[in-house]
């Protein structure tokens, strides 16, 4: 399987010969140097190459006289990532938006926050800061101290400007918004019911998490980085811990992989739940809603009882894990596990046979398998859209390898398809938890590892309940990293809604937003 | 008449959520104490989606630059009397963001509150547990409804 891959690294070697540096091995199957602008030819080389090649993330990182722009490319299997740095005299690369429609959220973020100018790509604005925060000021620059940056006044308050055409209309949905349980802004510009245009203005909920990561230690990190989101919580501790292990080579405890994947999957059923029924109430069923988080309610009595706590039980720690699980609550667990997989033939026949349920989710939102690979898309959203991709499946973490279960795909591409995507994989979740209850190892469930990292620099990419979860963590020998980047799976997943939107009618947008899973507290950080 | 109001007040408060950049946790749990398990309509607590018919605002986050105003806003829009419930630990004091540099830290630094919750996220037994008493901080003995209602900025009831 990995041969394909290493033709992939091979072809681009022989390719370019000497004017790239190709490592083996580091941050996913190779790094790929490519300065002075050969990071685009690299990119279109694997373009060509590969169908399924795709922006995962794009990490910008102040390297000292300059600004370090990785690209963290996905192919078919692992991940390669390019290196391509810039004076921070004159921070201009090219963009990668005319070969990669999916890079363009990536560039913005990293025009925002590190200052890189993106050639071909205008970034006019603030995408993720606030209003307030002053231009030219970026402040994942190690010389900003972001606290001491005064805000600005706010710039006047953006007038509901109506469109040239009269017969458009804009509508904003957000900051607050009944559809909405967080605040960011959507406005939908609309000719008739027909929506024309969706522009979106993330970073209501940016916290700084990845600044604020650099000065604290790693283990503090932990919780922090947790509290990215509150429902996925389990994946960010385990997608910063797995690149911090990485870093330091830990082999950890079979009894610790298979505890963490338990965690993983409780948390997945929690979160799909709460999908499947959120998507009720969002199309005014609010029956369905209520019957959902009814049976949520015992995953998150199981989640308390394996980690400490409903919500933030912080059980997946470097080194391992923090709580063993002994042999009274496996029994418990595995009851809960049996009544879940009694509810779902009825939650089947909901979402499968429910007229009405049809009629609002049915050819809504539908997008195509060529749009999901062109916009990299992931997880749910992309395998409704018969894009195979699973982070579980294609790059096998902690026991997954070990693990039987079916990666779900639908074909249609619509909202139905993406919520049988979810509603199934409840059922596989359970299995996983059965099999790893049952062949649960015994043993330790942590070692012990250094409080210091040595210098160095990993990326760990993890299956979260709404796609693919990309860390990319940094170190320099001391206990704080140096940097830490945080892609989250609904900043990947927005500009799939953009586009699916457009030629909808206005009130299939939220229905197809939902569909999305959106989860701001990810997106924005 | 004021009696009357009061009744109305207790009796059927309607809530509305804003979320000034929480990370879900604390949302999610007040989400949660609408379904079957918890169901706060028991208390004639109903969610309301606009500002303008709500009687009291749960604010969870720590509060970012970008969402203060709008924080500011739909407490503005908000009918008299009204009441703030700071929950969770990011709204009570800016919790484990406080010092980022997008983050004021506090809803009490943009609008005055009645009640906190602490907790990251508190449970939703506990979000019941301060709804209820800042209820019944709203009913008799009598000075105090009016003293309530004179001045919605009253002292903090729970927490602190």
């Amino acid at each position: 399987m990995a041969s394909n891959n290493l033709e992939l690294i091979s072809l681009v070697e022989s390719k370019f010969g000497d004017k790239i540096q190709v490592q083996r091995n580091l941050l996913g199957a190779a790094t790929i140097t490519a300065h002075n602008g050969l990071h685009y030819d690299v990119m279109k080389a694997l373009l060509e190459a590969d169908e399924k090649t795709g922006v995962t993330s794009i990490t910008g990182l102040d390297l000292g006289a300059n600004l370090g722009v990785y690209y963290h490319i996905h192919t078919s299997k692992p991940f390669i990532t390019i290196k391509a740095e810039v004076p921070k005299v004159n921070p201009t690369i090219k963009t990668l938006i005319d070969i990669h429609p999916g890079a363009a959220f990536h560039e913005k973020e990293v025009a925002d926050l590190v200052g890189v100018v993106f050639e071909g790509h205008a970034t006019p604005g603030h995408f993720v800061l606030p209003e307030t925060w002053p231009e030219g000021v970026f402040p994942l620059r190690k010389d900003v101290k972001a606290t001491e940056v005064k805000p600005v006044p706010t710039p006047e308050r953006e007038a509901n400007v109506l469109p040239e055409n009269q017969r458009l209309v804009k509508i904003i949905i957000g900051p607050q918004h009944p559809a909405l349980l967080e605040p960011e802004k959507f406005s939908v510009t609309v000719e008739g019911e027909t929506v024309t245009k969706v522009d979106p203005r993330i970073g209501y909920v940016h916290r700084g998490i990845e600044k604020s990561a650099e000065s604290r230690t790693y283990l503090q990190d932990v919780y922090l980085v947790e509290r990215v989101c509150g429902i996925c919580n389990p994946c960010h501790a385990y997608g910063f811990v797995g690149a911090v292990e990485k870093i330091l080579k830990a082999d950890i405890p079979e009894r610790a992989q298979y505890l963490r994947v338990i965690a993983l999957e409780l948390n997945r059923i929690h979160s799909h739940l709460l999908t499947l029924g959120h998507a009720g109430l969002e199309i005014g069923y609010e029956t369905i809603f209520q019957y959902f988080w009814r049976d949520r309610e015992p995953i998150m009595d199981l989640i308390e009882l394996t980690s400490g706590n409903r919500v933030y039980g912080s059980l997946i720690t470097i080194g391992g894990v923090r709580r063993d699980l002994n042999s009274i609550d496996i029994p418990k667990i595995k009851e809960g596990m049996k009544n879940l997989r009694n509810q779902l033939p009825f939650y089947n026949k909901i979402y499968r046979e429910e007229p009405t349920l049809r009629l609002r989710m049915s050819e809504v939102g539908v997008m195509s398998r060529e749009d999901a690979i062109k916009l990299s898309v992931v997880g749910p959203v992309a395998r409704g859209s018969n894009y195979d991709t699973d982070i579980r499946k294609d790059i096998p973490y902690e026991a997954y390898g070990e693990i039987p279960f079916k990666e779900i795909v639908y074909s249609t591409g619509d909202v139905w398809a993406r919520m049988n995507v979810r509603l199934d994989e409840v059922e596989e979740s359970i299995n996983i938890i059965d099999y790893a209850l049952d062949h649960l190892p015994s043993g330790p469930i942590k070692v012990d590892l250094p409080r210091a990292v040595i210098a160095g620099e990993a990326v760990c990419s993890l299956e979260a309940p709404r796609g693919e979860l990309f860390y990319y963590v940094r170190s320099n020998g001391t206990d704080m990293p140096e940097r830490v980047k945080i892609r989250t799976p609904t900043f990947a997943n927005i500009p799939s809604f953009l586009k699916s939107a457009i030629g909808e009618s206005i009130a299939d947008v939220p229905s197809n937003f939902v569909s999305l899973d959106p989860c701001f507290s990810c997106t924005d950080r | 008449m004021t009696d009357t109001k009061t009744w109305a007040r207790v009796k059927s408060p309607w809530v509305l959520h804003f979320n000034a950049g929480a990370c879900n946790g604390c949302d999610i749990e007040i989400v949660a104490l609408l379904t079957p398990k918890y169901d706060v309509e028991r208390f004639g607590i109903k969610l309301e989606p606009s500002p303008r018919h709500a009687d009291v605002l749960l604010v969870t986050g720590a509060v970012t630059h970008q969402c203060a105003e709008r924080l500011k806003r739909v407490y503005d829009q908000m009918p008299q009397p009204k009441f703030v419930v700071a929950i969770g630990a990011c709204a009570c004091s800016g919790g484990v963001f406080e010092g980022n540099y997008s983050v004021i830290g506090g809803v009490d630094k943009v609008i005055p509150v009645t009640a906190y919750i602490p907790g990251c996220p508190p449970r939703p037994e506990a979000i019941i547990d301060g709804v209820v008493k800042l209820l019944n901080a709203l009913n008799p003995p009598k000075q105090k409804t009016n003293k309530a209602e004179a001045k919605p900025e009253a002292t903090p009831i729970v927490g602190r």
